[in-house]
């Protein structure tokens, strides 16, 4: 199944459109928890409608302060009150030295920061009885490295216990970016912990660095990792389409997400059929 | 911890990055793209403000604007997970420091709070409350819509383009701001301060029309006149249209 980031931008038009069938919704928590009114009533709408999966972005598992544990309840409610499939975070850290910054930055890869942010996905996952999905995320700059990140990303998923949630845009983005060979570092993943996956456009903003910015459409050499990423996986997870900018005609979105289905059947299929 | 010292002091030293601007050398760091961070970092906040407060960014020169949120964002840690929620620590840091603009612009910490007001108005969670809306204006109990707030302004910044306010605008204004249960719209009334006190009355709980006029006169020490009651007729009339008065106490 494929589904859509659920985007204000494109509620109202996502809630009346006959063509357009995602088949699940994903949102940030912290754009809905404690919200009401208006925005309240579309959501509730679109949870008549759509399963309802979650990919947060203030947790901060990599920051150095505490963890908001109140913050943390908060999600726990939220997760519980609306029947949430799956809830995922970032690889990285949005808060530190007790000021958040509302965008993620890259944790050094190292040794410490392996055990560091593991221990505190295991707290996450022990505060609410759950497993949770990381997310690779795309970085622009290494800092203070010591493992590849590979290696980082490898020991955390085992030191952690938790599952992956494979971004196959931000792999194309950190291939491109740090100068490795995509295909070859989804072989080094841990596909038995695929739980999800996301799909997203990006920005080629100079000769040697690609932003992550969800604005666009998917390009082909991304669909074609996908596709690949499928064969390896050998089997369905859900798959999200994240569009957050310069937000097309929902027709444009659909025929994305019909494309992702249209890989997933083919492939998986043809699996099948060689299995069998 | 777990964490070491060195790691900890170069995601710290990104961090500050982000927040003010200033780079200091971070081991393995390629100064040619870390500057992309500072700029997402920057845009998030500075967009998020912007639709929080356009009013104020009308007001503001873009000099002032912008030094207005690189001193706010370098100089105050954001506590809120929640980035819709951050702009209210804007005004809250604004007004703690008793910053030069709001001496520039005497109006602007009622600025910053009427904008805030309206977006916590919107995106507040809802309150539900019992109430009816079928009824008799003259004869049952007024049901106040949970969700609003009585506001006191020295400057009319909720009926002047900001930049028109002068001194001789000062003045007291009293306005209920709420939010309208169908549309999640956010409005105001203006009020007089009997009105207010009648609506501060209905805020502890459902009473007729006819009870809030004679408890006022009662505090005030006025008579109950025809014309006072027909005054308070039209006020409780058009608040129910505009959903001020959410309906009547269910029986």
């Amino acid at each position: 199944m494929v589904g859509i980031g659920f985007r204000k931008d494109f509620a109202v038009n996502l809630l009346q459109s006959p063509s357009f069938n995602p088949a699940f919704i994903e949102v940030a928590p912290e754009n809905w928890i404690g919200v009401g009114g208006y925005w309240k009533k579309l959501f509730n709408q679109a949870l008549e409608k759509y399963p309802l999966y979650t990919h947060g972005l203030s947790l901060s598992v990599g920051s150095p302060d505490e963890l908001d544990l109140d913050f943390l309840q908060k999600v726990k409610c939220f997760l519980q009150e609306n029947n949430v499939q799956l809830y995922s975070e970032h690889l990285s850290y949005s808060k530190c030295d007790n000021a958040h910054l509302y965008d993620l930055l890259p944790i050094p890869f190292t040794a410490d920061a392996v055990h560091h942010v593991s221990r505190r996905i295991r707290q996450v996952q022990d505060f609410l009885e759950r497993k949770i999905a990381i997310e690779i995320v795309s970085y622009y700059t290494p800092v203070a490295p010591e493992l590849t990140e590979i290696a980082f990303i490898n020991a955390v998923l085992e030191e952690a216990g938790c599952d992956l949630l494979l971004d196959v845009n931000n792999v194309y983005v950190n291939a491109f970016n740090h100068h490795y060979n995509a295909k070859a570092f989804i072989d080094q993943l841990p596909m038995d912990k695929v739980a999800y996956i996301h799909m997203a456009g990006h920005e080629q903003v100079a000769d040697d660095l690609i932003i992550d910015t969800h604005g666009e459409a998917i390009i082909d050499p991304v669909y074609d990792l996908f596709t690949y990423t499928i064969q390896r996986l050998n089997r369905d997870v859900p798959v999200l389409l994240e569009r957050d900018f310069n937000i097309p005609e929902l027709d444009e979105l659909q025929h994305e997400m019909d494309r992702l289905q249209a890989i997933k059947t083919a492939n998986l299929k043809k699996t099948a059929y060689v299995i069998a | 911890m777990l964490l070491h010292e060195d790691t900890y002091r170069h995601q710290a030293a990104l961090a500050d990055y982000c927040r003010t601007g200033q780079y200091n050398a971070i081991p393995g760091v390629r100064e040619q793209h870390v500057g992309q961070y500072r700029r997402l970092v920057y845009n998030v906040v500075d967009d998020m403000l912007q639709s929080a407060y356009p009013l104020t960014r009308h007001l503001l020169s873009t000099r002032e604007w912008n030094a207005m949120v690189k001193e706010f964002f370098s100089n105050h840690p954001c506590q809120s997970p929640q980035v819709w929620y951050m702009p209210r620590e804007l005004y809250q840091y604004m007004t703690q420091k008793g910053h030069r603009l709001l001496r520039k612009y005497a109006f602007l910490q009622e600025l910053l709070w009427l904008e805030w007001l309206e977006v916590e108005l919107f995106m507040m969670e809802d309150r539900p409350t019992a109430y009816t809306t079928i009824g008799d204006l003259t004869t049952d109990p007024l049901v106040l819509n949970p969700e609003y707030a009585l506001q006191q302004f020295v400057y009319p910044v909720h009926l002047k383009p900001a930049k028109e306010i002068t001194a001789a605008d000062k003045g007291q204004y009293f306005l209920a701001l709420f939010r309208k249960p169908d549309s999640g719209e956010v409005t105001f009334m203006n009020l007089s301060p009997a009105l207010v006190a009648m609506l501060e009355l209905l805020q502890e709980g459902p009473q007729t029309m006819d009870a809030l006029v004679r408890q006022c006169c009662a505090a005030w020490q006025l008579p109950v006149t025809a014309d006072l009651l027909a005054a308070a007729k039209a006020f409780f009339t058009q608040a129910l249209e505009s959903r001020l008065i959410i309906g009547f106490k269910n029986h």
